[in-house]
């Protein structure tokens, strides 16, 4: 489903004194199976607009597409609830989501929701558990007696479990250590590639951008400003930098190397940038 | 979930903001008893009259104060109803069944109506220009005398303090949890009754999770930093009366005898 925001504009609490306006004139498109990252400045209405994505709030100017759906700000909200089917969202902070007695439970209680039966629930359920590596003795366990870690993993299984076509996600590596960040960012990225999924990420980390993205988005004070490949995102790091963002460590590293003479152009992480330094020694080839 | 504007503090500038909490939560008090001396027309003119000057004051516009009746929208017709059919005298103006309107009773609906209005506005004027831990600064300086009789005053606006401090971050969380719910299919506010208790499930568990975590942890955090009950701790948000205060109470004074003095019109 490839999703399309048309002018789109939003404000918090519309016509109250404590109206805030988060998005202004919104454009830009996603391929459908794309990986997509969206960067910008803290308090840049990213979260804001995978909210509108989800249909949690009405946008209050122009026009979401969706697969065949439309949303503008005069959609009924009622039906907005079976358009969430396809797509799963994990939230900021998505532990705060879980409340069933055991792990498995709260896990299955998405796709129960969504349609699927007790014996289907439970299939998928072990799945995503599975896939996000818990261990099956914590299945019968209450996911108040987890660690931080962990709550976040079983969070992230009851997204997936719901099977969507969708994966929308809002800064999911969050407080995580930094082993527990690379293996969860690449399993959404194996499973975009397994299922096919259309993954939009939230993200701080220009690493993961540059190693997993095809499409990236730089939202700064409620608009987009720029869209295009990691390459043609990085390719002007002075600029990103006004924009309070940064490039992939391999990038900066890259960049450096080029100021100093070597022919290099901006690699994107360090296979890529190892790669082309050992191209240059003209040695075997990384792996 | 966060629109509610009774209760809700508007940051401004305006004389009426600078006034100390004390101030306002008293003329509060003194203008629920002193509004019942108006007994005609122009008594209610003149306590009009007042109260919009008062709003003004606040720089704030009369839409905030007028939202915030909303609310109490219902209880205020309900209350005008009653009026309306329990006074049975003067001149019948309809007679159905066992219901008699008379013009006592629309005269005396219409002062019920006037008067709960222009309570509810002026009071608003202190939730509205007041953070609302100046307020609980305010209710402990008032309630200190009670100390003598063994209240607890500090430790209870303590208590009143950390719970309206948390208000906003529950309602916050209250709405993320309600989104993400949301987003793994529940539909609040569809289907039954029952149904629709069933689908809070998963909003309330986590909330109150949470508030319960966020609570050991805050007093953890006292403990770790020396908090003990006590009455002779000093204070970071220190109440002080001014020379506006004086001119608010003054004001208020005269307010009073003028709308004692239209009894006699
Ligand atoms: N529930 C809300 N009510 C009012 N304003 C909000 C709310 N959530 C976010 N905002 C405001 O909207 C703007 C965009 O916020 P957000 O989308 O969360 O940014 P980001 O995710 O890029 O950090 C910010 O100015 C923020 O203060
Ligand atoms: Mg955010």
């Amino acid at each position: 489903m490839a999703i399309t925001f048309k002018n789109v504009g939003f404000t918090y609490q519309a016509g109250t004194p404590f109206a805030t306006p988060a998005l202004y004139d919104v454009n830009f498109n996603i391929p459908d199976h794309s990986f997509t990252a969206v960067i910008g400045h803290t308090g840049s209405g990213k979260s804001t607009m995978v909210q509108l994505l989800d249909g949690l709030e009405l946008p209050t100017d122009g026009e979401i597409t969706i697969g065949s759906a439309t949303i503008t700000a005069a959609t009924k909200r009622k039906t907005l609830n079976g358009m969430r089917h396809d797509i799963g969202m994990v939230f900021q902070f998505p532990e705060a989501q879980l409340f069933e007695q055991t792990v498995l439970a709260d896990v299955m209680f998405g796709p129960m929701n969504y349609g699927m039966s007790k014996a289907e629930a439970e299939i998928a359920a072990k799945a995503a558990l599975a896939l996000v590596q818990m261990p099956e003795s914590s299945y019968e366990a209450s996911p108040f007696d987890l660690s931080g870690g962990q709550m976040r993993r079983v969070a992230i299984a009851g997204v997936i479990a719901m099977e969507p076509e969708i994966l929308i996600l809002d800064e999911p590596t969050a407080g995580l250590d930094p082993a527990g960040q690379a293996d969860l960012m690449a399993l959404f990225a194996n499973l975009q590639k397994e299922r096919d999924l259309t993954v939009i990420l939230i993200t701080h980390q220009m690493e993961f951008v540059g190693q997993y993205a095809d499409n990236v988005l730089v939202f700064d004070a409620g608009s987009v400003v720029k869209t295009g490949t990691p390459a043609e995102i990085f390719a002007d790091s002075d600029w990103l930098r006004q924009k309070q963002l940064d490039v992939p460590a391999a990038t900066q590293f890259s960049d450096y190397l080029e100021a100093k003479g070597l022919p290099l152009h901006g690699a994107l992480d360090l296979d890529q940038l190892a790669d082309e330094i050992v191209g240059l020694i003209g040695g075997p080839t990384h792996e | 979930m966060s629109n509610m504007i009774l209760g809700r503090y508007l940051p401004g500038v305006s004389w009426v903001h600078r006034l100390d909490a004390r101030t306002k939560f008293i003329l509060s008090m003194l203008f629920i008893f002193v509004i019942f001396m108006a007994n005609n027309i122009y008594g209610y003119l003149f306590a009009t009259a007042f109260v919009a000057l008062s709003i003004i004051m606040t720089g704030l516009g009369f839409k905030v104060f007028f939202n915030g009746l909303k609310p109490l929208a219902m209880l205020m017709l309900i209350t005008t109803f009653l009026q309306l059919f329990f006074m049975n005298t003067g001149t019948v103006l309809v007679h159905w069944w066992i219901f008699t309107i008379t013009t006592d009773g629309v005269i005396n609906s219409v002062i019920v109506f006037v008067r709960f209005m222009l309570i509810i506005m002026f009071t608003t004027i202190l939730t509205l220009t007041t953070p609302p831990l100046e307020v609980a600064d305010a209710m402990e300086s008032l309630m200190s005398p009670l100390r003598k009789i063994g209240v607890p005053v500090s430790e209870l606006a303590l208590m009143v303090s950390i719970a309206l401090r948390f208000v906003p971050t529950l309602m916050d969380e209250a709405q993320s949890i309600m989104n993400a719910q949301r987003a793994r299919g529940v539909a609040f506010n569809e289907g039954g009754l029952i149904q629709r208790a069933k689908s809070y499930v998963p909003l309330l568990i986590p909330l109150f999770v949470n508030a319960i975590k966020r609570a050991i942890e805050l007093g953890d955090a006292m403990e770790a930093r020396g908090y003990r009950d006590g009455e002779h701790r000093t204070k970071f948000r220190v109440l002080k009366y001014t020379k506006i205060d004086g001119v608010a109470f003054a004001a208020f004074f005269i307010f009073a005898i003028g709308l004692f003095a239209t009894r006699f019109i």
